[in-house]
């Protein structure tokens, strides 16, 4: 395939990929088509987008390189990893704690509530898919309103469940929430398709350098760092329009 | 470790402060106290005019200051019914590490049924090569009362010592029951982060957090107040309400004389709020 040979000469980023039926799983549960609504999410990088700071193809380089290290790596991806050891380990109740975490680490009430409603689409949709024991569970608890159902933790469970690779896990959640990102701010600012893929592109060493630093951290090293992202998207509510809900 | 640091020998100054506060009918007294150097507590003031029965106490730190491998604890118990306001007599200073050891300061707190707590707004210093963990922990019930806001300073910045501290890690939680409310926890090394980026601090220096969790938040009209609180220009800030069971106030600032300004502004407001409630 030419496009791996480019990508792998750059960035060696299709080593170590298993091909087996979870694989094809895994970029499926990636593809655009697939429901999480993710395409309507901003977590606050519109209010950027409004106020000037992101114009060009650069400035959204610069904005991603940062919400990946900053932000993604100091939450999200934390999360990502515990519910990952946590459903590994089938510990039901330390899910509930961690998911209580996850909650409460977002302090923007926005982000809050487009971290759950993407985790609540995303639950609903593999559900029906899979019919194991955690995921049910977990299925109930949301049904029963005892969990939010915010996205790090049960993307965490499922790829566990599915037997993916942690630090690959780890890698394709970055890349998703980057690429989501990225053809947001492409409709957003605007930014032509090719400066989106470029911009996609040029992070893809990023995302590996985070998922590597990830690897290395646990709950301990949870930050909310990036305060004046966390701002803009208390803002965001206060926008006179808005392209997206968070 | 270094010669340096297997060479300086310094006797810690852990201080405790354990305080319960209960009341008694028209007035919340100082059930028990017991304080353990560097760490004091004045004797219970009444001087809220619109809650009499409320309790305010100074917390003193008579050493000046954490020093490194220093580690301060505060417990205090709120019981039903009773009204504390807690006032830091000046900042916590965090000198330098000398020996590579963390200075820490940890503070457990609860609040019963229809009590309150208000902490009065002040600032964390780190100096040059200083090494910080603070924790804060709070656990309330679902009809208390919670204002509270603080202040994480670069260094002493009118001596152009800014950011050059070595690290600084908090945590600050609000649970009820078993629900966590507010879980904020902050993890700067200057060494290794990129502080000015956009997203993280920009161009400021100062973060100013104010968190205030009311059994009823009807009458707070949160737009009202983002409007308000945008009128200064010269600081990024934004609020907002969470789970109708709390305001999150977050200032980033860049002149500590205004941003102490604007937070007490903004605490006397839901101080009102809250003798309301009273």
């Amino acid at each position: 395939m030419n496009n791996q040979s480019v990508g792998s000469k750059s960035h060696s980023n299709t080593e170590g990929i298993n091909i087996n039926p979870s694989y094809l799983h895994l970029i499926q549960i990636h593809d655009t088509a697939f429901p999480t609504g993710s395409f309507a999410h901003s977590f606050g990088m519109e209010t950027y987008i409004q106020e000037n700071v992101i114009r060009k193809e650069d400035d959204l380089r610069e904005f991603c390189d940062m919400y990946l290290r900053q932000n993604l790596a100091s939450t999200d991806a934390i999360l990502v990893k515990e519910a990952y050891r946590l459903a590994k380990e089938q510990d039901k109740q330390g899910l509930i704690r961690l998911e209580n975490i996850c909650h409460a680490i977002k302090l923007s009430p926005e982000t809050r509530k487009g971290s759950a409603m993407m985790g609540r689409q995303f639950l609903q949709t593999v559900h029906s898919l899979n019919d194991e024991e955690l995921l049910t569970f977990w299925y109930e608890k949301l049904k029963n309103k005892e969990i939010k159902g915010h996205f790090p933790i049960v993307y965490g469970i499922y790829t566990a469940l599915l037997g993916i690779d942690l630090k690959m896990s780890l890698e394709t959640f970055l890349y998703s929430s980057i690429t989501s990102l990225v053809q947001n701010a492409v409709r957003a600012i605007p930014l032509g398709q090719t400066s989106g893929v470029q911009t996609i592109f040029s992070l893809l060493p990023v995302i590996q350098e985070t998922a590597s630093h990830v690897m290395t951290l646990d709950l301990d090293d949870l930050d909310n760092n990036s305060v004046a992202l966390e701002i803009a998207s208390m803002k965001h509510e206060f926008l006179h329009s808005r392209l997206f809900i968070s | 470790m270094s010669l340096q640091h297997s060479l300086v020998k310094r006797p810690q100054h852990n201080g405790r402060l354990s305080m319960k506060f209960s009341n008694r009918g028209i007035r919340t007294v100082m059930a028990n106290c017991y304080q353990l150097p560097p760490l004091r507590a004045s004797r219970p003031m009444y001087l809220n005019p619109a809650n009499r029965s409320e309790a305010t106490v100074y917390l003193v730190e008579t050493s000046g200051g954490l020093v490194a491998g220093d580690q301060n604890e505060f417990q205090i118990e709120i019981e039903d019914g009773a009204d504390v306001c807690l006032i830091p007599q000046s900042a916590t200073k965090i000198y330098p590490s000398f020996n590579g050891e963390w200075s820490s300061q940890k503070m457990d707190i609860s609040i019963g049924s229809k009590a309150s707590l208000a902490m009065k707004t002040e600032a964390v210093i780190p100096f040059v090569d200083a090494k910080f963990r603070g924790k804060t922990v709070i656990h309330m019930a679902q009809d208390a009362t919670l204002l509270w806001g603080d202040i994480l300073s670069p260094g002493r910045d009118k001596r152009g010592e800014v950011f050059q501290y070595s690290d600084v890690k908090t945590n600050f939680q609000v649970w009820m029951e078993e629900e966590c409310l507010i879980y904020d926890p902050l993890l700067f090394t200057p060494d290794r982060t990129e502080l000015d980026q956009v997203g993280v601090l920009e161009d400021h220096l100062y973060i100013g957090s104010m968190w205030f969790v009311a059994p009823t938040l009807e009458q707070i009209d949160i737009k009202a107040l983002n409007e308000k609180l945008q009128q200064s220009a010269q600081m990024k800030v934004s609020a907002s309400v969470l789970e109708g069971k709390a305001v999150n106030v977050r200032w980033l600032a860049s002149d500590l004389v205004l941003l102490k300004k604007e937070m007490h502004n903004t605490w006397d407001e839901f101080a009102r709020y809250m003798n309301k409630l009273a």
